[in-house]
């Protein structure tokens, strides 16, 4: 198993009002699965993602991935978990906007450490030919289309080869057909094996997965298979 | 992400805004330039003095002079002394390995007469050092010579001042004047001696005019006709090179000691007076320093101001790259460098505009001032320091931001 929550819960102190955010959530996820987690605004799905994508931890519970208990983890540990283990994929891409595209998806093995300019510069040409934007490698994010900007995006989370792809709301800022291109890549990157996490409202977008869990209130209130 | 690709990323990001590099830089480049302005003005003054000192005579000089008990009663020993003589200038130069001139001098004013003109004038007894020992070059003939002192001629060198008064146009060299009445063979004019201390409203007092109103007779002619004793009224020897003072102090003070039997006499490098006059100006120095600091304090609150702002407005970026893996280190350093990339090209401008400054001080305020390899460094060294000090806070507070906060900032 890929990953594995036990009894996972998020509780934020704002002031005096203690607010559960997640209430006990037990999941896993196998290698090579294609999952969406659907929720209402509020619902927790975001701390969840959070959660799962390293930028968080738990307030109680236990969160392993690939092995690793990652619960325990802090700082620096989780920062190396992040760039080895998660690409995150945005909703709004979230691409350095002053440097090119080759720059941009290069950025994770900069922070991998040990590789040479050379070495980053060939995996991330590589990463976007991969994502079809091999003719775009010089040119800045302000300089794209919004469907290449999230190739871009979803180039720089594959660069670094992570376990899994966790992808925010892929289609969110873009229009219905190029949201179906980006889709389609992502269901391509399943295809071949990736363990793609989408998480979504929009159920026209969880409908690619092959598995949906549905998160009210702060625990998991329904599986779905397709 | 090491160190060279934060630099770069620092100079690519500076060059992205330039309005606000431009901003951050001034502030230190005025800060640095006035680190050189005020280094190289106090580097001046201190060159000045020693320049002075260096005209009087150089560095290798070493003063001897009488020192008075601070006891109420004189000790036996004290009382018996006979105070600095000719006599222990004659033993100073036999004894002595370290030294190169002794120049004993007794000072009196007499009656210095020619035909019809009577003044009364300074008259140094002293011998052939003289000259060396406190670089006076001579005009016309000669100065006093071993032999004379020898023979006790009655010769004399005159200062310049006097020369026009008692002969105009007539040759100087060859006449015969005479000192209380007893005839002396003029031998030889001084050149002479000018130095002006720039600025400060004293620029035209010449400070060694004293030098030009003294004559020279041989010491022991002054002995022999115009005092009791040989008791001296200063002697001055100098050291065979700048890194013999020290022996030549400990020798003195052996051969002194030895003679008198007691310590009424004090041996002084002329360095040790420069360091005096250098500690009475630190004064003054601290008020530069304090202009200097303030304006690059100045420069760094900008600094510290202007990347906290940036920090705002880039709080989406830390959080993207802190999802993709960056460590708190690795954003901290990413900011750190950024500050030290902008201090750093301010220093360098402020190091040209200082330079500007001190040539401009130079040339209308008529200032001394000097600028060293070393001023450069240590106000470079003061920019970059500066960038590290108020560059360190922003970076600090860039790492620790939480990435879920950063990534849900608008």
């Amino acid at each position: 198993m890929l990953i594995r929550t036990e009894n996972v819960t998020k509780i934020y102190e704002l002031g005096a009002v203690e607010v559960r955010a997640l209430r006990g959530v037990t999941f896993g996820i196998e290698e090579g699965e294609y999952v969406a987690i659907m929720g209402p605004s509020g619902s927790g799905k975001s701390t969840l993602m959070h959660i799962l994508g390293c930028l968080d931890t738990p307030s109680t519970g236990r969160y392993f991935l690939n092995g690793t208990e990652v619960s325990e983890l802090h700082g620096r540990a989780l920062a190396r978990v992040r760039n080895q283990e998660i690409g995150f994929v945005f909703q709004n891409f979230n691409l350095m906007p002053r440097v090119d595209l080759v720059a941009n998806v290069a950025l994770p093995l900069v922070y991998h450490g040990g590789i040479n300019r050379a070495d980053r510069r060939k995996q991330a040409v590589s990463a976007l030919d991969s994502v079809g934007l091999g003719h775009r490698l010089k040119h800045r994010p302000n300089e794209l289309s919004g469907g290449e900007r999230q190739r871009a995006s979803i180039a720089r989370a594959l660069v670094t080869e992570p376990s899994i792809l966790l992808a925010d709301e892929p289609t969110g800022n873009l229009d219905q057909k190029t949201g179906r291109e980006i889709m389609a890549l992502l269901d391509e990157l399943s295809a071949a094996g990736k363990t793609v996490i989408l998480v979504t409202h929009d159920s026209n977008v969880a409908a690619h997965a092959r598995r949906t869990v549905e998160i009210e209130d702060g625990a998991i209130a329904r599986e779905g298979r397709a | 992400m090491n160190l060279l690709e934060s630099v770069g990323a620092g100079a690519r990001d500076m060059a992205s805004h330039k309005g606000r590099a431009v901003i951050t830089i001034i502030g230190i480049v005025l800060g640095t330039a006035s680190v050189v302005a005020v280094l190289s003005l106090m580097r001046g003054g201190e060159k000045q003095t020693e320049d002075f000192f260096d005209e009087m005579g150089g560095l290798r000089e070493v003063r001897i002079t009488n020192t008075h008990s601070h006891t109420l009663f004189e000790t036996a020993a004290e009382r018996a002394s006979e105070r600095l003589t000719y006599r222990d200038a004659q033993a100073i130069r036999r004894e002595c390995p370290s030294v190169l001139t002794v120049d004993p001098e007794i000072t009196r004013f007499l009656t210095v007469s020619y035909g019809e003109k009577t003044f009364q004038m300074k008259l140094l007894g002293t011998n052939r050092d003289y000259p060396h020992a406190d670089n006076m070059p001579v005009a016309e003939g000669r100065f006093i010579s071993d032999k004379d002192c020898e023979n006790y001629a009655n010769v004399i060198m005159m200062g310049p001042t006097y020369r026009d008064d008692l002969f105009g146009e007539e040759e100087a060299i060859g006449k015969t004047i005479t000192v209380q009445g007893i005839p002396f063979e003029v031998v030889g004019i001084m050149q002479k001696k000018e130095f002006y201390f720039e600025g400060s409203g004293g620029s035209d007092r010449n400070v060694l005019e004293w030098f030009n109103r003294s004559h020279y007779i041989p010491i022991t002619t002054m002995i022999r006709r115009f005092t009791v004793n040989d008791r001296l009224d200063g002697l001055e020897i100098s050291a065979v090179s700048l890194e013999a003072v020290p022996a030549l102090i400990e020798e003195a003070n052996r051969v002194l000691l030895r003679r008198h039997g007691v310590e009424d006499f004090n041996v002084e490098s002329k360095s040790d007076q420069i360091q005096q006059r250098n500690e009475q100006e630190a004064f003054f120095n601290i008020i530069f320093w304090a202009v200097a600091f303030v304006s690059l304090f100045v420069g760094g609150v900008v600094i510290a101001n202007i990347m906290l702002a940036s920090i705002t407005e880039r709080i989406r970026e830390i959080g993207v790259r802190k999802a993709i893996g960056a460590t708190g280190r690795d954003v901290f350093m990413q900011f750190l460098v950024e500050a030290l990339v902008v201090t750093a090209s301010g220093g360098a401008f402020g190091l040209l505009l200082g330079l500007g400054l001190v040539a401009a001080t130079d040339k209308l305020l008529n200032m001394p001032t000097a600028v060293t390899p070393g001023i450069l460094l240590i106000a470079f060294a003061c920019s970059v320091a500066v960038g590290v000090i108020f560059g360190l806070f922003p970076a600090i507070r860039a790492a620790r931001l939480d990435p879920v906060e950063a990534l849900r900032y608008q």
